[in-house]
């Protein structure tokens, strides 16, 4: 064991011990966090209309005590908390986009002991979180030396495809030693990769010159189901691990007349990019092929597209978060992300995502957090940011 | 519409974002010595009451010290409502703790009455519990006229703007009860007060002097009593009201709706006679009738609905004690 190690160790030893007295400080400073999760959950904020949320995001940034927050060309709100020495930044984001339309009635309700209503889990918890960090450390008395840099990145769902995030760290030229993407749900997340992820949406549109007397003939919703059986043949090979998941079908608007278009959702993950290149190849042929046996015109469009990455499991950082964890009695789930994380460990950072707390109903309109959790999921947050800033999570 | 009703109108009627700098409000409050207590009736409001204390507590108390005490008066609830408030750090009260000496009676007025005697505040802001929309703007954009202008004692809420917009003039959007009862009632005794655009806003802020010498109908007819009340003592001149957009509630039935304007027609003929409007009054029913039909026979169902009052504030003995020996 080298002098440097022993000497982390010990560091990271005195902070361990400091977490039950955090977790119960966070409780007493909860309004701080749960005020914000409440008014930023409110305003609508679908992909690519978050424009209103980031605006008040930014204004709590300023009234948090941050040096000239901003909202860049891309829509996203950052701004930075300067560190006793300042060398470097730790960047601490979440997404603000969330899944639900304008429609959607934005209102959350507050019981004792959990907050339920559309996107309080994703993300209006964890926007919070990170909107609240600069009055948070200061309540809890703590001042990094690293600088601390805040984003609330637009455009990371769906067709978002994490454009917000992306585009930020392009532009963003600052030495960023670590970074934590912080997501509301489900506590215990623990990822530190992102997985490689096709997401497409499949359009099938019966032409008006369409024979209907031709064998076989049939409506937009059987000719969706055919080919979503002929898509599962295409074999899913385990090693590397793929997936397919469909999420979205729609088709129809009646009971007694057969529709003319559908469309089809789908997400394709694999820890094999070739393996991703290969299943595009073979969904563009399986359109192709379908649309002429048919008479039906399908087309795939690809909504995002990235490639696997990540940092070891024995990465100092990933060590250090699963070693918080253990002290908050958080068991870690080890999970690939498939959102912002990729985009910071592509830029070259090392960077984990945490979940704040434990959820029910995600994605539904009474989506619901639980409070309890909730304090322990902050403090999780907070020691590792200052593990970071203590050397703590570097090779 | 008379020049003077006009001036009333743009001298007195304000927009919540024209407040939007709370801290700057607190400096003017604290320069005039001010202080607010913030109070909310409740009976029965778990589903609302976490969020609206939450809010309100952390944003102006915590994040900018505009409300200086925050309390929670209820009629006895049987769900959580005490509960849920108190862990959210606001003072919960029952209604019936407060001056027992004068008894308990059941209603929203009755926890208006009692917060004067519990509260310190030399101005009470007033918000109703089952707002889903809550924003600091329903308290602040109510005691800003107050802080800001010493001649105002009494600020209402109001909720859609009623201006001339592109596509046309947009109605009121006051409730049903304000447009068939209210509304029709002032226009034809009390002219003024029709520049009151909601005059039945559960939302309002006043000062401690005003609502200390006014009798307070305990169940439907408070609003309406403050109205008459302090316009004859003060003139519209008195009032103030702000617009606070958009306040998403509980829609009420008409059967509901009927049985408050019951309780308010009595407040207000009440008013009319000692006010000299009207000369003779008749001993007034306290039996609200209406009919159910149930398959295909008629019902008559009838509830009894009386407008008891509370003295003004001033004329209670133990309230005068805790004036005079705080």
């Amino acid at each position: 064991m080298t002098i440097e190690t022993s000497t982390k160790e010990v560091s990271l030893e005195s902070l361990l011990k400091k977490i039950p007295k955090q977790r119960e400080r966070l409780r007493e400073f909860r309004e701080t966090y749960l005020t914000d999760a409440v008014l930023l959950g409110e305003i609508p904020s679908p992909t690519f209309g978050e424009q209103d949320r980031i605006r008040l995001a930014v204004d709590r940034f300023r009234e948090n005590g941050l040096e000239d927050p901003e909202i860049d060309e891309f829509g996203n709100a950052s701004g930075i908390l300067p560190g006793t020495e300042g060398g470097s930044s730790i960047l601490v984001m979440a997404h603000a986009d969330t899944v639900f339309s304008p429609e959607t009635r934005h209102v959350l309700n507050v019981g004792a002991d959990h907050i339920t209503g559309p996107g309080i889990a994703d993300n209006a918890i964890g926007l919070a979180a990170v909107v609240g960090l600069p009055k948070l450390l200061d309540q809890l008395g703590v001042r990094l030396k690293d600088d601390l840099l805040l984003l609330t990145n637009v455009r990371s769902l769906g067709r978002g495809n994490l454009e917000g995030a992306r585009s930020f760290l392009e532009t963003k030229q600052r030495p960023i030693r670590a970074g934590i993407c912080v997501e509301g749900a489900t506590q215990g997340r623990l990822s530190y990769s992102g997985i490689g992820a096709l997401r497409g949406e499949i359009t099938l549109q019966i032409p008006s010159s369409y024979d209907w007397n031709r064998f076989g003939a049939s409506g937009a919703i059987s000719h969706l189901t055919r080919f979503i059986n002929q898509i599962l043949e295409i074999p899913m090979p385990k090693e590397p691990m793929t997936r397919m998941t469909f999420g979205g079908l729609r088709c129809g608007s009646s009971f007694n007349t057969s529709p003319r278009r559908g469309s089809l959702r789908f997400e394709i993950t694999s820890e094999g990019d070739e393996i991703l290149n290969d299943m595009e190849k073979q969904v563009n042929e399986l359109c192709e092929q379908f649309s002429l046996e048919t008479g039906t015109q399908l087309e795939l469009e690809v909504v995002a597209k990235r490639q696997n990455c990540g940092i070891p499991f024995t990465h100092p950082l990933v060590k250090t978060t699963r070693a918080i964890m253990n002290e908050l009695g958080i068991t870690p789930n080890v999970d690939p992300s498939t959102g912002d994380l990729n985009s910071l460990i592509r830029a070259g950072h090392p960077g984990v995502t945490l979940g704040l707390t434990t959820a029910e109903n995600l994605r539904d309109e009474n989506e619901t957090i639980h409070l309890e959790p909730l304090y322990a999921g902050m403090a999780q947050l907070v020691s590792l940011l200052q593990a970071i800033d203590m050397g703590l999570c570097e090779s | 519409m008379s020049k003077k009703k006009k001036q009333w109108l743009d001298r007195n009627t304000f927009h919540h974002g024209e407040f939007w700098d709370i801290l700057k409000l607190v400096e003017e409050k604290e320069k005039k010595g001010l202080s607010i207590s913030l109070c909310i009736p409740t009976l029965n409001e778990e589903k609302t009451i976490g969020k609206e204390v939450l809010i309100l507590r952390s944003e102006l108390m915590e994040r900018y010290p505009l409300i200086d005490e925050f309390a929670v008066i209820d009629s006895g609830s049987s769900d959580k409502t005490l509960e849920v408030a108190a862990s959210y750090g606001a003072d919960v009260y029952l209604a019936s703790d407060i001056l027992p000496e004068v008894g308990d009676k059941r209603g929203k007025g009755e926890n208006l009455w009692k917060a004067i005697h519990q509260l310190n505040g030399d101005v009470i802001c007033y918000v109703d519990a089952d707002i889903s929309n809550i924003h600091p703007r329903f308290v602040y954009g109510l005691v800003a006229p107050l802080i800001h202008r010493e001649e105002i004692h009494y600020v209402k809420a109001f909720y859609d703007r009623p201006l001339n917009y592109s596509s046309g003039l947009r109605s009121t959007g006051g409730g049903r009860v304000t447009e068939i009862l209210i509304r029709p009632l002032f226009s034809l005794f009390y002219p003024e007060l029709t520049n009151v655009i909601q005059p039945l806003s559960g939302e309002y802020a006043a000062r401690r002097e005003v609502l200390e010498i006014i009798p307070f109908p305990i169940g439907y007819g408070v609003e309406t009593s403050h109205l008459l009340d302090l316009y004859e003592k003060f003139g519209l001149d008195a009032f103030a009201q702000t617009d606070l957009d958009r306040r998403v509630h509980r829609n009420q039935t008409t059967n509901a709706l009927g049985k408050m304007s019951f309780g308010i027609l009595q407040t207000f003929f009440n008013r009319l006679h000692a006010q000299g409007k009207i000369d003779q009054m008749p001993n007034m029913e306290t039996f609200y009738r209406r009919f159910e039909v149930e398959d295909g026979v008629y019902n008559q169902l009838v509830q009894e609905v009386v407008e008891e009052e509370r003295p003004p504030m001033i004329e209670i003995e133990e309230y005068l004690n805790r004036v005079v020996s705080p």
